[in-house]
């Protein structure tokens, strides 16, 4: 088996040494780090579709996601000089938090993981985030979507609240707004104003590239 | 026969009169009497208050006395932050970079369990005869990640024996904090535990079922109830969580609760759920709520092994309507029925004639209620009109309207009345659901006087 093929078993199977140190083979031997870095991606989004399945649960995709972290910091200063060889090409600006008084932040950061996968610049502003405060770091960062997470059957009302400080602003027409957690459903993201709802990391990404019409 | 003994028979397997009904109003509680979150879960007074208010205007089975989880993990050393309209949460994870095996225990002493056990205390006093009272505390999985973060999911591959550890000393804190429930003479004795559905049945057999049974085999023993409560999609955990033996389980909308509770009634254990917290409860009105009520009972089809209740701890700012409306949906099912088939027929109306109501000859106090004879809300408001009467006597008009006549329907419609029960001084609301305190209501009729 070959070290790309073992480095996609190793972030599959949630093996973050195992994953550096294939990774780390596949720079010696010269494997192409975005070829790299695309296979381990893909590895994710596999383990996320059967997790969407409920074939596999959240410790088994929060090692899996270790594993990529841990591939992914051994190909960054390869994938550093790509980058500034393609300095033209402009990755869409997100930012993504977990709502006030939540402070929940494992699914955020897999979405956070997955939309970075997928070509995104992502802003992870954390857990805990005032609704004004998620508005002024889209502001800032100059973000064309705003990610917003809430785990808590009390808390997903800030995530009606960021759009409706967004719509008082004159803001809302700035940005996507997609939302995403435990307690919160499709239905409540039609019934807040919402651009889009996804019920994992794997969705996220799915809905980020159709309301943006990537 | 009592409320609480109808949840009892839902407990006990048998089929009842009607179905059983739990709130599940943690801060709501608070928000009911104007306290805020933090306000109502650091004072006794307040909470007993609110609690007492739920029981009244809701009229439940069964009455959570705090819907907390981190409780147990402030007495641990967690860090809480505090917040004005929802519980508070844990910030900091005293094992996060230390895997030991704490060996501090829950006294009645510690943190905020005197406010428990007063509210346990005087609640039970109040209406323990009528009500049956749900003590919850943290179910061990949740309280063990509150502990160590979200490396208790990692250790789960990688230090499977702490997790074994770690979980059996959660279990051993919520032995504890059911004894304490059991010594108050609390009726439900309920392990809370939302994290659970983010694992795997291999995973749940392996950690998780042998310290639950243990604990529900304990609650058994001493003669109390239990309840199983979960959040999230735990689909694929209610057979697993049968079989650690609850008398009764609670999940929320992520699982269909059709299917979840044949799956219960193979294993005679009843299910609690699953009314949605945010479309309908949260943003809602009383018609979706009487509405959700209504299917909900009608799809389920059943007076055994099932309860009606909201899918989790109800967001504060629940508007009291919704839950009152719900509330009649279950303790007034077929009425409720002619409710909503009142609401949604819109060729009903007939011409009524509203007062003049800015050249009225006296001031005019008039109560649109839903049905009085069902609904508890609506008889407290009725009866404030009825105390105005008695103290201004002559000096103002009182009337009702009930929505369950045309002309009466026709009315409620034509003043625009949004909720039931609502106040209306002269032509303008001036309560909606809550009801007013005696004083309040007096000056505000003085005004107008």
């Amino acid at each position: 088996m070959s070290a790309i093929d073992e480095l996609r078993k190793a972030v599959i199977a949630g093996e973050d040494d195992a994953a550096q140190e294939w990774a780390q083979k596949c720079v010696a031997e010269g494997v192409n780090p975005m070829e790299a870095v695309n296979v381990m991606g893909d590895a994710l989004r596999e383990l996320g579709i059967q997790f969407q399945n409920m074939e596999v649960f959240l410790p088994e995709v929060l090692l899996a996601t270790d594993a990529f972290k841990a591939g992914l910091k051994v190909f960054e200063p390869e994938l550093a000089k790509a980058v500034q060889g393609d300095a033209k090409k402009e990755k869409v600006k997100v930012v993504i938090a977990t709502v006030k008084g939540d402070v929940h932040a494992v699914g955020k950061d897999m979405v956070a993981t997955m939309w970075t996968v997928a070509g995104f610049d992502v802003k992870n502003l954390g857990a805990d985030v005032d609704s004004e405060a998620i508005i002024k770091a889209a502001e800032d960062f100059g973000a064309k979507i705003i990610g917003l997470s809430a785990l808590m059957s009390t808390t997903i009302p800030h995530q009606k609240e960021v759009i409706d400080f967004l719509e008082a602003k004159g803001l809302r027409d700035k940005y996507k707004v997609l939302i995403g957690g435990g307690s919160t459903t499709p239905q409540w993201a039609e019934q807040i104003g919402a651009d889009g709802w996804s019920k994992d990391a794997v969705e996220a990404v799915e809905v980020a590239n159709r309301v943006l019409g990537l | 026969m009592t409320r609480k003994e109808l949840l009892f028979k839902c407990l006990r397997h048998e089929e009842t009169e009607r179905n059983a009904w739990v709130t599940m109003a943690g801060v709501h509680a608070g928000f009911i009497k104007g306290y805020t979150a933090d306000e109502v879960y650091q004072d006794a007074d307040k909470l007993v208050e609110s609690l007492l208010e739920v029981d009244r205007l809701y009229r439940p089975d069964g009455l959570i006395l705090l819907f907390d989880l981190q409780l147990e993990a402030e007495i641990l050393g967690c860090t809480i932050k505090w917040e004005h309209n929802s519980p508070p949460c844990v910030r900091s994870h005293p094992l996060e970079e230390n895997m030991v095996i704490p060996t501090k225990k829950i006294t009645r002493e510690d943190g905020r369990m005197p406010l428990v056990i007063e509210t346990a205390r005087r609640i039970k006093a109040a209406v323990g005869d009528e009500v049956a009272l749900y003590g919850l505390f943290c179910g061990p999985y949740t309280l063990a990640s509150h502990l160590r973060g979200t490396n208790f999911f990692r250790d789960m591959r990688k230090h499977p024996e702490y997790v074994h550890e770690l979980m059996a000393y959660c279990a051993e804190l919520g032995t504890q904090m059911a004894d304490i429930y059991i010594e108050e003479g609390v009726d439900v004795i309920v392990p809370v535990d939302p994290v659970v559905s983010q694992v795997s049945p291999k995973h749940f057999n392996e950690f998780i079922a042998a310290p639950y049974k243990i604990l529900f085999d304990h609650i058994r023993a001493a003669n109390r109830f239990s309840s199983f409560f979960v959040c999230g999609n735990a689909t694929h955990l209610i057979e697993p969580m049968c079989l650690t033996g609850p008398d009764s389980v609670a999940i929320d909308e992520n699982v269909d609760i059709k299917v979840a509770h044949e799956i219960c009634d193979r294993h005679n254990v009843a299910i609690g759920g699953n009314i949605p917290l945010t479309t309908a409860l949260l943003l809602g009105n009383q018609l979706d709520n009487m509405k959700a009520g209504i299917d909900l009972i009608d799809r389920m089809n059943t007076k055994r092994n099932f309860i009606v209740q909201p899918g989790c701890d109800m967001p504060y700012a629940t508007p009291v309507e919704n839950v009152i409306a719900l509330s009649q949906a279950v303790l007034n099912t077929d009425k409720t029925r002619e409710l909503v088939a009142n609401y949604e027929m819109t060729d009903l109306d007939v011409d009524v004639d509203l007062p003049d109501y800015e050249h009225l000859e006296k001031p005019l106090l008039e109560a649109f209620l839903l049905d009085p004879d069902a609904c508890a809300a609506c008889t407290y408001m009725w009866a404030s009109a009825c105390d105005m009467k008695k103290h201004f006597g002559d000096r103002i008009d009182v009337v009702e309207y009930r929505y369950n006549n045309i002309p009466d329907i026709s009315r409620t419609r034509k003043m625009a009345v949004a909720q039931l029960p609502s106040l209306y001084l002269n032509g303008k609301m001036i309560y909606s659901s809550i009801i007013p305190n005696p004083e309040d209501l007096i000056k505000q009729i003085e005004e107008v006087l």
